[in-house]
């Protein structure tokens, strides 16, 4: 074991995978885990088998080769953002876009105390806990005992524990029971408006805080919103936020010009081909090449602007199927080619190495959105508790009043 | 237990919301007397030494001030009420135009409070009581909100700066909004004690961000070019000298000594000086130990994160910087424009230190809440920027746990492959068309579908770094 714990809230001095420490193991965006080094045990997966004892004594960050040869992974430090991809789901979740723009409105940093309820999965509660670091302190509350015990045995786990107070309460019906406490305050809970006038009793009395209830449906927002007024909070704001993600493509573009070349070089080839082949066949030919010519070519945007790229390893995958036109994206030129050419077996040697005949279309690279892609997580409602109103003290009426 | 930063401090910049909705940003010098245009003014004192988070209604001729409070937003009855029989041509209202300027003006002096000026208003319309209950709160709302001399003084934090000149001067901090911010702080993994390495050129937004989030443990290196820093926004801040002094910069023409640089003392004899050369021999030899301290934050490596916001192309600042990032670290880009991003995005994933990089976009929508009447507000935000993140990976494939003779077979197969490709690079050079080859690949997606697992991909990766080797 480590002489220090580890810890969620910040990385480690050495940067050094050492027995008993938590790695982020990374197969693939969507292929994430989080193990315990322990020396003896094995790390498997569908490209081979790891030995914890390899792990031990890298660098967070390093990429490791299989016993096979076969595969590799990247080992990486855990940290609450890939917590948050790799947790078991015992509840909803708050991910990153709601979880970011909450500790922003609520001004997180070092030093805070805040409530949290409910505890959930846990998820939002390691961010919070990493942002108030080291000295700041997290109060959370969740209902659900099994779910209390197993966020315990995390945040013991992840080295959060001295920073984190969790406690097994309904805190709609027996409020947090504590006073003059907190900067901040996040519910997300299903009736948020049942615990606000106690969340108005933990908050410090003589500053400001700030308060934010998570909900899905309008319908507690307004509820909240009532009980919010009435509590005298203050600048009730309400926001949604989405992060989209990107996916990067690179399409080639042919001027119609060339589209027409191509059509034309089809109908030409088609007469050759109509006496020598039978009908059948060829004509499924045709169509085949008919529709790559309209189909838009992809290019994989990995390989783009290497010139290198042709003919490495990895760009050959579907070559058989899409020889007929030659994509190079370095090699672009905006004039249009005079005859392309199709394949190598329909052109004739002299014309196949003269590369002003050679389709090149324009690359452009353009940014998609997946088709699905979330369109709603919950309203994010704000509002602000003021603090009680001192007079001003005498020195500074009379200053006023020299002024 | 009161801690200096929930107290309105003299000297401080303070953001002003005034009855309008506009906020103004000032300097609270104590004494000072800060003018709200047309809503009056107050004295800097009235507030001096009071906790954040209060209104204040200025409320006689003297311009003093109390702390106001807001009416409770009651639930808005829908009475019978219906807006049909209001006709707004301006008749509806007895006082003529100038009795209303001259209530304003009396207002203006202190001598009607926003209140009492509301109710002659509302006595003085003819068709008052016809209103709906909702049309009626709004009328003394936004008459309220004329008459009523409140303002809010706002601290001064990432959210409300970033706010405040995301609406008054997008340009200035280079259209970041406040959601992507948010994103590249939890991207960067920021916390106390962390080590950044940043180039900013959003007038320092970026930097006070980070700053705030590790209330000054921790060490943030800004890398700068032009004479000075442009951090404009830290100012704004209020920070404690402790965060101050954990923002260190280096311009970027001073990574490495000039050659033929001296430093101070081969310069000058210090013994031989006296009085202003003395003085000159001081002030040099500060802003050389700066400088020097500076680099040797840089060269000693082992960030904990690299985060560019610049106008710079962002490859070359990673080309330049990121050998000074420890391994399973966050690499974050931010750009107004995501095509700006995008080259460096098929940069990175070219790049065998770079791991999974992804473009995000973010969509923030603000709503009216009013009881009873809450909608998605009428105008939105355009653009926030985009954000680049992927993390800084270690280039050395470490293979585990091989028999000899499987490292053998590997390192024959990565030869071979590696002469294969050797050759095909030569007939490419030569023009000849020996290898044919497309570079059309079926799969296009590049911030999903990440580095998957397999041989080819790590014989790829071998060649990436034998590229790069021979390049350097
Ligand atoms: C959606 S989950 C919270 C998820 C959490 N924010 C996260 O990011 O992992 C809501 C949690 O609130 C708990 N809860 C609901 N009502 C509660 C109450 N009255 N007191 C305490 N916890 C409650 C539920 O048991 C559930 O675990």
């Amino acid at each position: 074991m480590s002489v220090v714990q580890q810890s969620f809230a910040t990385y480690k001095e050495n940067n050094t995978i050492e027995d008993g420490d938590l790695v982020v193991v990374y197969l693939a965006r969507e292929n994430m885990s989080i193990i315990r080094i322990k020396d003896g045990e094995y790390f498997n997966c569908k490209f081979g088998s790891y030995k914890h004892s390899d792990m031990i004594g890298l660098e967070y960050g390093t990429k490791l080769g299989s016993n096979t040869g076969r595969g590799f992974l990247y080992l990486l430090y855990p940290t609450p953002e890939l917590w948050t991809q790799v947790l078991p789901h015992r509840t909803q979740i708050l991910y990153i876009a709601d979880i970011s723009f909450v500790m922003n409105f609520l001004n997180l940093k070092p030093g805070m105390s805040m409530i949290e309820s409910g505890t959930g999965s846990g998820s939002f509660s390691h961010s919070i806990a990493r942002t108030i670091a080291p000295t700041g302190h997290l109060y959370t509350f969740e209902y659900h005992q099994e779910r209390v015990n197993a966020a315990k045995k995390e945040f013991e786990e992840h080295g959060l524990s001295h920073m984190v107070t969790l406690q097994c309460r309904d805190v709609c019906k027996d409020g947090f029971n504590m006073e003059n406490k907190v900067d901040a305050v996040f519910l997300d809970l299903p009736a948020p408006w049942e615990a606000v006038a106690s969340a108005k009793k933990a908050f410090k009395q003589d500053k400001i805080g700030k308060i934010c209830t998570f909900s899905p449906c309008i319908e507690q927002i307004s509820r909240t919103v009532t009980a919010l007024s009435d509590n005298g909070f203050v600048d009730i704001q309400m926001y949604e936020c989405l992060i989209r993600f990107n996916e990067i493509r690179v399409i080639p573009m042919w001027t119609i010009e060339e589209a027409m070349e191509k059509q034309r070089a089809i109908e030409k080839k088609r007469k050759r081909a109509l006496p020598r082949v039978l009908r059948e066949p060829a004509a499924a030919a045709d169509e085949q090449e008919e529709e790559e010519a309209k189909k838009i070519k992809i290019e994989s945007a990995d390989d783009s602007n290497v010139s290198s790229a042709i003919g490495t390893p990895s760009s050959t995958t579907g070559s058989e199927m899409d020889e007929g036109v030659q994509v190079k994206s370095e090699t672009a030129t905006p004039s249009v080619p005079s005859t392309p050419i199709l394949s190598s077996e329909t052109a004739s040697p002299s014309t196949s190495s003269d590369p002003r005949e050679r389709i090149d279309p324009k690359n452009v690279m353009v940014t998609r959105l997946p088709v699905e892609q979330r369109g709603h997580t919950s309203y994010l409602l704000f509002a602000t508790f003021t603090p009680a109103t001192q007079p001003p003290n005498l020195t500074q009426q009379n200053a006023a009043k020299k002024a | 237990m009161v801690n200096p930063s929930d107290i309105i401090q003299a000297g401080e910049h303070v953001l002003i919301k005034m009855p309008s909705d506009n906020v103004k940003c000032v300097v609270l010098n104590a004494g000072s007397t800060i003018s709200l245009g047309k809503f009056g003014s107050f004295k800097a004192n009235d507030i001096i030494g009071h906790a954040w988070g209060n209104s204040y209604e200025i409320y006689d001729r003297d311009n003093k001030t109390r702390v106001y409070h807001p009416d409770d937003m009651n639930e808005i009855d829908e009475t019978a009420n219906n807006n049909r029989e209001i006709v707004d041509d301006g008749a509806s209202q007895k006082l003529t135009s100038e009795q209303i300027k001259a209530l304003k003006n009396e207002g203006l002096k202190g001598e009607l409070t926003g209140e009492e000026i509301v109710n002659k208003l509302k006595e003085s319309h003819a068709t008052f009581d016809k209103k709906t209950a909702y049309s009626q709160a709004k009328y003394l709302q936004k008459k309220g909100k004329k008459f009523h001399k409140v303002f809010t003084p706002i601290k001064p934090t990432t959210y409300s700066l970033n706010e405040y000149f995301y609406i008054k001067n997008p340009a200035k901090i280079r259209d970041i909004r406040m959601d992507t911010l948010s994103q590249l702080l939890s991207y960067s993994n920021v916390h106390a004690g962390a080590k950044l390495l940043v180039v900013d050129d959003t007038q320092g937004m970026v930097v006070s961000a980070l700053a705030e989030r590790m209330g000054g443990k921790g060490t943030i290196l800004g890398l700068y070019d032009g004479d000075s820093p442009h951090y404009d926004i830290v100012k704004y801040m209020n920070f404690d000298q402790e965060t101050l002094n954990s923002i260190k910069t280096l311009a970027w023409g001073r990574i490495h000594r000039p050659v033929g640089e001296k430093t101070p003392d081969e310069l000058q004899d210090v013994t031989q000086l006296t009085g202003k050369d003395l003085e000159g021999y001081h002030r040099r030899l500060k802003a050389y130990n700066i400088v020097e301290e500076s680099r040797k934050i840089l060269f000693e490596g082992d960030f904990d994160g690299l985060i560019i916001a610049s106008q710079y192309q962002p490859e070359s600042i990673l080309e330049k910087l990121l050998q000074y990032v420890r391994g399973s670290r966050p690499v974050v880009v931010y750009h107004t424009y995501k095509e700006a991003l995008l080259e460096t995005s098929t940069w990175m994933r070219k790049s065998p230190d770079l791991l999974a990089p992804q473009i995000t976009e973010s969509w923030l929508r603000k709503s009216q809440v009013l009881p009873g009447r809450t909608h998605p507000e009428m105008s939105t935000w355009g653009t926030g920027g985009s954000l680049l993140t992927a993390t800084k990976v270690i280039d050395f494939p470490v293979q585990a746990a091989l028999t000899k003779r499987e490292r053998l077979a590997i390192e024959k197969k990565n030869a071979e492959a590696k002469k294969l490709k050797r050759a095909r690079e030569e007939s490419e050079a030569s023009g000849s068309e020996a290898v044919e080859a497309t570079t059309t690949t079926a799969d296009t997606t590049t911030s999903t579908t990440t580095t998957t697992s397999t041989e080819e991909e790590s014989k790829e990766d071998d060649e990436r770094s034998s590229k790069r080797v021979k390049q350097e």
